[in-house]
């Protein structure tokens, strides 16, 4: 153990290693079948240099890894330990943003980098990134983009990866790689002057290296730095609140608006979930859910660069009408919630505690992608399950959000539970099975395989299993990098 | 070489005796002749890629699978294409079968709310469009043109053309795909694998389809595709093109929620200025430099002729002494074309004023010969559905691209007439069309949003006359010359070379080692030599997919 | 110009496949975007022009030689020039349909010929007509009729039946009623009965060249005896024979298709319409009337390059691009007629679908041939159309059996019958 410890202080420096640090506080149900393992270690490299090493060190040693990059709470189980000594490689220390470059709407973070930190920094070059709802203050930038959370803004979104562009790899074999156009990573100035950027995401070359680290919970390789691409940051902004009776009252509406790539920021939350989003703690949570109505779809407009007035303008006008052919009105205030609380809620990071966590401590998500015109049908399946393991349905949050401007949509259950009580442990958790295996009966894609998720899509598609081990023994031929996640 | 008899009656018994065929003249109208369009390569004069085995023209998914599971078996080669415009998808070794996809040519949904479409290999572009636009909806279309395999472009290739900037490359508008694997064994990629219908091409976890499609295809080159989903985008005009005009001068009259403009700017800067406003405000349908491809001097004689059923090629002479064409040429030196369209009519309004406003700041103007009702018409016809692209090959029959520096505005303007200089020399010495040196064209946003542009400079040329053919080739020698000295690498004159070899067949691998291992990150043909060998074990596929192996060093 | 002469264009050819297709701005659906029929039902690249072009120089190389599969890629060609238009959208010179059409002399040259056509040839060498029928039937379809015959008199205006309205009892009752109407509006018009002969346009189109050019030769020799200055005829083939294929051996006699005649005579109100004819009908224009129906220009010129590598001609070549053929007359007429309704089908005009009866296909590959024809009667049916309207017998008889075979209630007429319908 000493040695290892040794030859990681070699590496990182003895400050940045830090002995058996505890597998931290989990938050996710899957624990009790799969159970954390303590890590031995957990390393804080500063650099790719360093990265690189430990990553050469563990395939020396056979030492599995387990990348890190945003802080806790984790929900989803994927950074922890799944078997014994591992190590942990805490990223949230490389902090830097390495560029931001203006004209080309480019930004190149390393993975610390929070979206706290960027948008202050990308404001004062008139930039911004879409974001993800109300990220954790402590949420890596590249890590949601990694794990491909939907941002709130789907036209921009001309892939699903969108807005991830190139990245600087460290591959589970030790080979320090560079995806899209990352060769041109803008170490010279006169690179980001003449516009040799790493502003391509796909490739390079035949194979599309960034996808194979993609939701790969840390499983292929350790992204060192990438570049994001950035909009514009607008100089107005209106948020509206377009209130339905039922989901399907909404739905309607929000594909004409995905039609015609209308709105900025656009989704759909339930009651309790807007509660969830605005209330500060579990009273309020309450009485808020009993006052917002039952559905809300979330549409902002945005305009920037040129003629931004006239464009909010026009879109507003549009947009109404678009809402009053579906029978729907455009309000900036709904009981309980006011457009400007929300706007300034949605342009930041969640603040403490999490969101999800804050009614009731714990909170289990159920997500998945699917077309919007299945996501009522979800939402029954969903209440139907509850009811019947006795989980109060009025509990759930749901969050619909479309993504890849419109073609899919990403729905969310938050199912808030209180840690500290046995029976909503046990009766979440079983919801959580029964209400997961029901719903990818019903064509629910859990496109993030996380936990028991992994078992149920792996195990129904044999040959996208083969075909992702067979990468794995590619790009991690020792299978170090995350061992027990997905379908390895 | 024939096949063993006994192999091409298993053959036939999969997909029929119509269905395929070993006779020598018919297999000769499936070779490339290298002397030709967009190889990349050359080009060489009558030289062709070699003939085939076979041709099969496979029916289903299922007949697919079986020919490419008896390949393995007999560890005979294979190559699928489906629309044949390009040399890469032809054999480049002896005894390969080649796989006519034609057949498979249904579009088997269109979603309408969830605007995408499911086509097989033989779906073209502009069938797609026809069907989309019935519901509202338009699909991107690469700009080899409307006549390609939509399948072809988005899993196979390149996938870029004008439409990019709204639309999306076709690399992004791939969702679930449908892949028989070099083994023969069924890949269905993304949700499609999980019985979740054909939405969403990425994971579930990592995704997969980066074994299937980067930044290019796998040309041919690694299994079948038999059908994919391609995501559609909003297509704010009638079910069907109203087009009207004399044959070849089609033109569409749209509702007023159209515009097409030609705009010129003073400067590069001026043009680089105008692609970032453009991006960044977010306005535009479709954006391309398109016309300058006939050539900064030529371009606009041309519009003459082709928007005019009485004109010829015969009357570009005369055209180009008329001091109202060499007025509008002078004025439309630096110019692209631009398709609005609005939504709703505020919309356009709003993209109206701004596009003006972009002009205003960057000192660009409207080149107005260009925006005369039915010159604009033609121009929003030919670039909406790009059905024209044959036009490339117009003077005498065949074309490539040289250069074609791809990045960022600010990169490709800044060499551009450096690299249209180096042509305009080489053209006085009459191998290839004398236009003016400058006869880049390419789309205005390499990807959904803009952010990226492609300088291909159109060089035509006679496959017919030896010296023609040669000459084309020195100046591609010199143009790569140039792009290494200047740091651009090699230019899209050379970019197959590395595949096929000046006798039509795989290159020898040490030239092909040498090659990879000059390119900024050897290590990415590593990876694809790795991956080639654990989805084709039997190496199936020729040198289109590109690999190094670890021996070479 | 000897197939050799193409070897420039088989290597211009851009091999860009727009010759399988209509032309592309104008694909209004997937279903009827198609234009070649002998790509679409064989698939094979070799069975489109630009297959045609890599088979000729294949040939002309010597890197392949004649073969059953090559006699099928070459006479399952309709010579419809529906590729040609596709092609000419974009290129001026390239002319697909010559080749093909050379293509085919040449085969037949070196002995290569179908059986079925053989047979034809023989048989029209001794009863001149490709109907495989006894001469001294020809002018049976016009017994009884009042007009005079220009084998024994002089006329200036001829009216020429042809082949298929000479022996096809079922539809040459459009051929009296042609002769009918034009009589009544006063046109002074003879036939020439028994003494017709084929046209050889049919002939020309299964590749006998030669033979095509003795009954040119014949027909004029004829016309000049009887003093005959402009030829009508119902028949597109004939049409396109006389019009763009006879002017090359010398002819100058004004040729007219009945439904030019016929909208001339209506415009001058010397046929008026009293009667309603209540049908929606579509109209399908006959390749050889429409895209084919271009006039003759002469020309004998050279290719030449400019600007380095464009190449041109000197002096400018004629364009035969289908722009200028007859499409309106037909149009004209049907919209004149009361009742009437005219709903056009998707690939009309140049780009029309071919009726599956040209180039010697109906007599050597019927199956094909019927299952072109029922393509048209398909796309005729999508129109909600009651029945479908050509103009030319020979598409009209396809289209009949065609009908027939699918069991389709689809009518079809020609022109000229509705037009007597409503006088
Ligand atoms: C004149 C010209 C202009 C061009 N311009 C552009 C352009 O602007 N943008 C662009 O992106 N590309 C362009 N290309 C290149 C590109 O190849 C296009 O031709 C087109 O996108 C593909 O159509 P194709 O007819 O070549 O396809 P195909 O001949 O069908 O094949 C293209 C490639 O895909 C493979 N392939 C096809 N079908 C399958 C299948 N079912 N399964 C597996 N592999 C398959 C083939 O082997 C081949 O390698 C151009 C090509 C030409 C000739
Ligand atoms: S003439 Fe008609 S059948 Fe012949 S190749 Fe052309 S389109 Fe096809
Ligand atoms: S014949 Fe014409 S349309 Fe056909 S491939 Fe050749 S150039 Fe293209």
């Amino acid at each position: 153990m000493n040695a290892k410890k040794a030859r990681l202080a070699e590496i990182v420096g003895p400050d940045h290693v830090i002995d058996d640090p505890g597998i931290g506080e989990s938050f996710t149900l899957d624990r009790t079948v799969r159970p954390a393992k303590r890590p031995s270690f957990k390393v804080r490299p500063k650099t790719v240099e360093q990265v690189r090493e430990i990553v050469l060190w563990a395939n020396e040693t056979l030492t599995p890894l387990v990348p890190v990059s945003s802080g806790a709470p984790h929900l989803r189980g994927d950074t922890l330990p799944s078997v014994p000594e591992a190590v942990i490689v805490d990223l949230a220390g490389m902090k830097r943003i390495l560029k931001i470059d203006r004209r080309n709407r480019l930004a190149l973070l390393e993975p610390g980098v929070t979206y706290s930190q960027l948008q202050p920094e990308l404001q004062k070059e008139g930039l911004r990134v879409i974001m993800p709802l109300l990220p954790r203050a402590n949420k890596s930038v590249i890590a949601s983009l990694l794990e491909r959370e939907p941002p709130m803004s789907p036209r921009y979104q001309w892939n699903l990866l969108e807005p991830l562009r190139s990245l600087e790899i460290v591959w589970g074999n030790g080979d320090r790689f560079y995806s899209g156009s990352g060769t041109f990573r803008g170490e010279r100035e006169e690179d980001w002057q003449q516009g040799l950027v790493p502003v391509q995401g796909p490739g390079p070359g035949q194979l599309d290296f960034y996808k194979f680290v993609s939701a790969a919970q840390g499983s292929m390789g350790i992204v060192t730095w990438a570049s994001v691409k950035c909009e514009v940051h607008p100089e107005f902004r209106k948020l509206f609140l377009v209130p339905g009776e039922r989901l399907a009252d909404l739905i309607d509406f929000t594909y004409r608006l995905l039609r015609f790539r209308f709105g900025d920021e656009l989704f759909l939350v339930n009651d309790a979930c807007l509660a969830y989003i605005l209330a500060q703690d579990e009273d309020k949570a309450v009485s808020l859910r009993n006052s917002l109505p039952p559905w809300t779809a979330v549409v902002g407009i945005t305009g920037g660069q040129v003629l931004p007035r006239e464009k909010v303008q026009a879109r507003q006008q549009d947009i109404q009408e678009l809402a009053q052919q579906s029978g729907l009105t455009l309000a900036s205030a709904l009981r309980g919630c006011h457009e400007g609380e929300l706007q300034a809620l949605l342009l930041n990071a969640s603040a403490e505690p999490y969101w999800k966590l804050r009614y009731k401590g714990g909170a289990q998500e159920i997500f998945f992608l699917s077309t919007l015109d299945r996501a009522a049908g979800y939402v029954a399946t969903m209440q139907a399950a509850a009811g019947e393991q006795q989980y109060p349905i009025s509990d759930i949050g749901i969050y619909v959000q479309p993504v890849h401007q419109g073609v899919g949509c990403h729905c969310e259950f938050i199912l808030p539970f209180d840690r500290g009580s046995q029976a909503e442990s046990v009766r979440t958790e079983a919801l959580f099975r029964d209400a997961s295996h029901r719903l990818f009966g019903q064509k629910a894609f859990f496109s993030r395989p996380y936990g028991i998720w992994a078992d149920m899509v792996y195990g129904a598609d044999e040959r996208t299993k083969m075909v992702t081990q067979k990468v794995k023994d590619i790009f991690d031929p020792n299978h170090l990098l995350n061992p027990g996640k997905l379908c390895f | 070489m024939a096949l063993p008899k006994e192999v091409y009656k298993a053959l036939k018994d999969i997909v029929g005796s119509e269905n395929i065929s070993d006779d020598p003249a018919l297999l000769d109208s499936y070779r490339y002749s290298l002397a030709h369009t967009a190889i990349h390569l050359g080009p060489y004069y009558d030289t062709f890629t070699p003939r085939g085995a076979a041709v099969l023209l496979p029916g289903s998914t299922g007949e697919v699978q079986a020919i490419v599971r008896l390949c393995n078996e007999h560890k005979i080669k294979f190559k699928a294409s489906s629309t044949f415009w390009s040399a890469q998808g032809y054999p480049s070794e002896d005894d390969t079968i080649q796989l006519d996809m034609r057949r498979m040519d249904r579009i088997l949904e269109i979603d309408e709310r969830n605007m995408f479409a499911v086509v097989e290999p033989g779906v073209i572009g502009a069938t797609l469009q026809a069907e989309a636009m019935k519901v509202g909806l338009n699909t991107h279309i690469a700009g080899s043109g409307c006549s390609c395999s939509v399948l072809a472009g988005a899993t196979s290739y390149f996938g870029s053309g004008p439409s990019n900037l709204y639309g999306g490359w076709h690399y992004e508008n791939l969702l679930g795909a449908e892949w028989v694997m070099p083994t023969g064994d069924l890949f269905r990629i993304g949700s499609l694998g999980s019985g979740c219908g054909w939405f969403c091409g990425e994971g579930p976890g990592p995704s997969m389809r980066g074994i299937a499609r980067g930044f290019l295809g796998a040309k041919g080159a690694m299994g079948v595709f038999t059908k994919c989903a391609i995501k559609l985008f909003a297509w704010p005009g009638p079910e069907s093109l109203p087009v009207e005009g004399t044959v070849p001068a089609y033109r569409v009259s749209l509702p007023d929620n159209f515009r097409a403009y030609t705009v010129a700017f003073p400067s590069w800067k001026a043009w680089a200025d105008a692609a970032y406003l453009i991006w960044d405000t977010g306005i535009g349908y479709l954006a391309h430099r398109q016309f300058n491809m006939f050539g900064r001097e030529l371009k606009y004689a041309m519009v003459k002729i082709l928007t005019d059923p009485s004109k010829t090629l015969g009357d570009l002479e005369e055209l180009l002494e008329d001091p109202e064409v060499q007025r509008v040429t002078e004025a439309s030196k630096r110019d692209f074309q631009i398709v609005l369209a609005g939504m709703t009519p505020r919309d356009l309004a709003w993209q109206e004023r701004a596009f003006d406003e972009i002009l205003a700041r960057t000192a660009g103007w409207k080149v107005e010969a260009m925006n005369q009702p039915d010159v604009a018409d033609w121009s929003l016809l030919y670039l909406l559905r790009l059905g024209h692209k044959n036009l490339n090959l117009v003077f005498g029959g065949s074309y490539d691209g040289c250069f074609g520096l791809l990045g960022t505005a600010d990169y490709g303007t800044t060499h551009v007439e450096e690299s249209g200089q180096l042509k305009k020399e080489w053209e006085e010495q009459g191998a290839v069309v004398q236009a003016g040196g400058d006869c880049t064209m390419g789309p205005i946003g390499g990807q959904g949003g803009g952010g990226t542009c492609l300088w291909e400079n159109f060089t035509c040329f006679d496959p017919y006359e030896r010296e023609s053919v040669e000459g084309t080739r020195a100046l591609f020698d010199a143009a790569t010359k140039l792009g290494l000295a200047r740091g651009w690498g090699v230019g899209m004159e050379k970019w197959n070379a590395q595949c096929r070899g000046p006798d039509g067949r795989t290159t020898p691998k040490e030239e092909r080692d040498r090659i990879h291992l000059s390119a900024p990150q050897p290590s990415v043909f590593r990876y694809q030599h790795k991956i080639r060998r654990a989805f084709n074990p039997n190496d199936l596929g020729d040198a289109y997919y590109e690999t190094l192996d670890d021996e070479a060093d | 110009m000897p197939l050799e002469d193409f070897a420039a264009e088989m290597d211009r050819c851009s091999q860009c496949s727009y010759c399988k297709w209509i032309p592309f701005d104008q694909v209004r659906s997937w279903r009827f975007a198609k234009n070649c029929p002998s790509v679409s039902y064989y698939n094979f690249n070799s069975y489109s022009a630009r297959g045609r072009y890599a088979v000729a120089r294949s040939l002309i190389r010597g890197q392949s030689g004649y073969s059953d599969t090559v006699r099928d890629i070459v006479f399952t060609c309709m010579t419809c020039g529906s590729c040609d238009v596709s092609c000419k959208v974009c290129r001026y010179n390239l002319e697909p349909l010559e080749m093909v059409r050379e293509l085919k002399f040449r085969l037949v040259e070196d002995g290569q010929g179908l059986e079925a056509h053989r047979a034809i040839i023989q048989s029209l060498d001794r009863e001149q007509n490709t109907m495989q029928r006894p001469r001294s039937g020809r002018g049976d379809w016009a017994d009884g009729l009042d007009v005079r015959r220009l084998a024994s008199e002089k006329g200036k205006v001829l009216f020429h039946a042809g082949c298929r309205l000479s022996y096809d009892e079922d539809l040459q009752q459009s051929a009296r009623a042609a002769v009918d109407l034009f009589r009544k509006a006063g046109v002074d018009v003879g036939i020439m009965g028994e003494q017709e002969m084929c046209c050889g346009g049919r002939i020309y189109a299964m590749g006998y060249r030669e033979e095509f050019a003795r009954f040119a030769r014949a027909n004029m020799a004829a016309w000049a005896r009887a003093g005959v200055e402009t030829i009508v005829t119902s028949c597109a083939d004939g049409y396109h024979a006389f019009k763009r294929l006879y002017p090359q051996l010398g002819s100058g006699v004004q040729v007219l298709h009945t439904v030019e005649f016929l909208a001339r005579l209506i415009q001058e109100k010397k046929i008026v319409f009293r009667l309603e004819v209540p049908m929606t009908v579509t109209y399908h224009d006959p390749c050889h009337l429409g895209r084919q129906g271009e006039p003759y220009v002469p020309w004998d010129g050279v290719e030449k390059k400019i600007k380095g590598q464009i190449v041109v001609y000197e002096p400018e070549r004629p364009r035969y691009n289908g722009a200028w053929g007859v499409y309106d007359p037909p149009r004209e007429i049907l919209r004149s007629i009361p009742g009437v309704e005219l709903v056009e089908m998707e690939r009309i005009r140049e780009y029309s679908w071919c009726c599956g009866a040209g180039g010697g296909v109906r007599e050597a590959y019927p199956e094909y041939s019927q299952w072109t024809a029922g393509e048209r009667i398909s796309e005729a049916i999508a129109t909600g159309a009651e029945a479908l309207v050509t103009a030319c017998p020979w598409c009209e008889r396809n289209f009949q059996d065609a009908a027939g075979t699918m069991g389709e209630p689809m009518q079809v007429y020609d022109l000229v019958e509705l037009v007597q319908k409503a006088v």
